[in-house]
């Protein structure tokens, strides 16, 4: 070991084994009593403090340099980043900034199904259109590709939600050629379930029942059309409704599958292996 | 885009039933079933070491350092995966400086940091201190001064001081116990928390992870030292063996009982989720959980190690029985995880699909590097070995 370094750790080494001699200006009562209390502490422990003392001096130094110092002002964020997003160019205006001039789409708008679409859903961020109407103009789409967005048939979307499988929807339409986008009811309600109920309708069009009516087994209040799960269709809840077509004795055309109903399916559900939307397939 | 569906076009042949749309892509692959397991490794073998100062099992002895050192090179390695799969390792240092106490996840640096810095690296020092010393004084170059700066250029080796030392790990070991708990419980914890995914949401969960942990770990630590000695040439202790197996049997059957016990309750339970996870268990899970996990990482080791305590078997058997066993296990526990962590996304939300999962090879999340992450431990501890023998405790402790 050079010289230097064997000094540097004769001293240091003397800062642990208690034979170091404390040169503060203080009275020498308080210097006895804090040189007491140092040589109590074991060599290790006073030797581990550097670490310790080492790693705290680091968290708290990466925290001054790196933490923001606003930050938890609020919450877990920084403070000024609210006045960062606030100072943001705004684009969008609100409805009611639109409605101070489009009085007649409020007009039609208000009681039709899209009341709660803002109009800037459709026709993008009006913001500057509200600074300067004619320099601005807003453009809403008239293609096919816009409105599926929402209706095109999905089936995590909820039951009356109006769908629509836009390959065999009216091809090649523009949805606005029938549809007023304020209110866009159709020209005529659609007369059978299948508007909403697409996915059961494609599976009853491969089947033999496609030429029985919805209705048939389900009977439907009026109202279902309108407020869907509040009026809800009825179903069949016993083996003799299939039976009124399938039993031997039924009065219906001889080309329908019979069975016997007393001893086919015995307690069972006729629907419990048989979808009656498409029976073909056990 | 043609990459993504190049991607995505196998997983979609495999769908079965009903999935959403974002559950195509598994978000957890392998890298995080590999981070449960390298933490379960380093709880593990911390209770292993804590037999022997705190329960005072002398005849494990000869694996105390070597399972604080496995424990300390698991857990160098132990988050790695995490930054790997998180993309941006350099942000995980906001988790310590503007700490998010709401977020069970964000908490891990904290325990991670307290069980590092409080426990392992508190204990192996105390533990080699004294040896350190004596090793710095007969060394030579580059070796003798790091020995020295990890002794912190201490000098004492006096017998108070060293009675000191002794009385520090014990007290560390103590408190590790808790904290070995609460590292791995705690992973098994972020998993049983989440209420949405019926395959992890367990109160058991924490619980069952711990256990297996341990399981793991004295399985590894038991392992590792077999292959050690045996490429140094030494002799094994027949002894330490024998009550290493000991505890891993009866370990596995507490484990076994856990994990039996939150199947059957699962089952009795029969909540909306039951079909789809049976369908998951006799489909896709088949092989991982009910041959890989549960036959060969679970039963046969059991009747391997069983079969040891009934019958008296010759010694050479017993080591070949350990090792085989011990390597079995492994492979088991990894099931565990994988199981866990991948199975618990395989199915639909929807509870009416499974989706599946592709492994890629190369890639921040690929099969390399995750092989990768399992390689740098064994690397991490060939290199502490280096610094810190572990082999000489037996001597020194006949010396003392």
């Amino acid at each position: 070991m050079s010289l230097p370094s064997a000094i540097f750790f004769s001293k240091f080494n003397s800062f642990f084994d208690n034979s170091y001699e404390f040169s503060y200006n203080v009275t020498p009562l308080t210097m006895r009593k804090v040189k007491l209390l140092w040589n109590r502490i074991p060599d290790q422990l006073k030797r581990l403090l550097i670490p310790v003392i080492l790693v705290i001096g680091l968290f708290i130094a990466m925290r001054h340099l790196f933490v923001p110092s606003d930050f938890g002002k609020y919450g877990h964020y920084r403070a000024s980043a609210v006045e960062e997003v606030a100072s943001k160019e705004i684009k969008y205006s609100g409805h009611r900034v639109c409605e101070e001039c489009h009085d007649d789409i409020v007009e039609i708008k208000k009681n039709s199904y899209h009341r709660n679409v803002a109009c800037e859903v459709c026709h993008g961020p009006a913001a500057a259109h509200t600074q300067d109407p004619e320099g601005n103009q807003l453009l809403a789409p008239t293609g096919r590709g816009y409105c599926p967005l929402c209706h095109e048939y999905l089936p995590s979307r909820p039951t009356g939600f109006p769908q629509i499988v836009s390959e065999s929807h009216n091809p090649m339409r523009a949805c606005i050629s029938c549809h007023d986008p304020h209110d866009p009811k159709p020209p005529t309600v659609p007369k059978e379930c299948e508007a909403c109920h697409a996915d059961i309708a494609r599976a009853k069009a491969l089947s033999h029942h496609v030429y029985l009516s919805c209705t048939q087994c389900h009977e439907t209040p009026p109202e279902h059309k309108v407020r869907p799960r509040e009026f809800r269709p009825k179903k069949p809840n016993n083996r003799e409704f299939c039976g009124t077509c399938h039993s031997k004795d039924a009065p219906s055309p001889k080309e329908i599958p019979r069975v016997d109903m007393a001893t086919h399916g015995e307690r069972y559900m006729c629907w419990q292996c048989h979808y009656p939307h498409l029976p073909e397939v056990h | 885009m043609d990459k993504l569906i190049e991607h995505l076009w196998p997983i979609l042949k495999q769908i079965t039933g009903y999935i959403y749309p974002n559950e195509i892509e598994l978000h957890w692959g392998i890298l995080i079933v590999i981070y449960p397991y390298i933490t379960g490794l380093v709880a593990g073998a911390f209770i292993l070491a804590s037999l022997v100062k705190v329960f005072n099992v002398k005849e494990v002895q000869p694996t105390y350092r070597l399972s604080l050192l496995t424990a300390l090179a698991f857990l160098i390695v132990a988050p790695m995966p995490l930054l790997a799969h998180l993309g941006r390792p350099e942000r995980s240092l906001e988790i310590f400086l503007t700490p998010n106490r709401s977020s069970a996840m964000a908490m891990f640096g904290f325990v991670y940091a307290w069980y590092l810095m409080a426990v392992l690296l508190l204990e192996i020092w105390f533990e080699y201190r004294r040896d350190l010393i004596i090793w710095a004084k007969e060394g030579k170059g580059l070796k003798k001064w790091i020995q020295r700066f990890i002794a912190l250029f201490s000098t004492d080796t006096s017998e108070k001081s060293v009675e000191f030392d002794k009385k520090a790990v014990k007290a560390i070991t103590v408190i590790g116990i808790p904290s070995a708990f609460l590292l791995h419980g705690y992973v098994g914890f972020i998993f049983g928390s989440v209420k949405a995914n019926p395959w992890w949401s367990s109160v058991l969960m924490p619980i069952v992870f711990l256990f297996s942990a341990i399981v793991s770990g004295i399985a590894l630590v038991l392992l590792i030292y077999m292959v050690v000695t045996l490429v140094r040439g030494e002799e094994l202790d027949i002894v330490c063996l024998d009550k290493l197996a000991s505890f891993l049997f009866y370990v596995m059957i507490v484990d076994f009982s856990l994990e039996a016990l939150d199947f059957l309750h699962r089952l009795y339970e029969s909540e909306e989720s039951i079909k789809i996870l049976a369908q998951l268990i006799s489909g896709k899970l088949f092989t991982s959980l009910v041959v890989i996990q549960l036959l060969i990482g679970m039963i046969l080791p059991l009747i391997a190690l069983a079969s040891v305590k009934l019958f008296k078997l010759p010694v050479e058997l017993r080591k070949h029985i350990y090792f085989v066993s011990t390597l079995l296990i492994q492979v088991g526990i990894f099931a565990t995880r994988w199981n866990v962590v991948i199975g618990g996304q395989l199915f639909s939300k929807s509870f009416r699909g499974l989706t599946a999962y592709k492994m890629t090879l190369g890639g921040a999340e690929g099969l390399l590097v995750s092989l990768g992450f399992l390689i740098l431990p064994l690397l991490i501890l060939y290199v502490l070995v280096k610094i810190l023998p572990p082999w000489q405790v037996k001597v020194k402790i006949s010396s003392n």
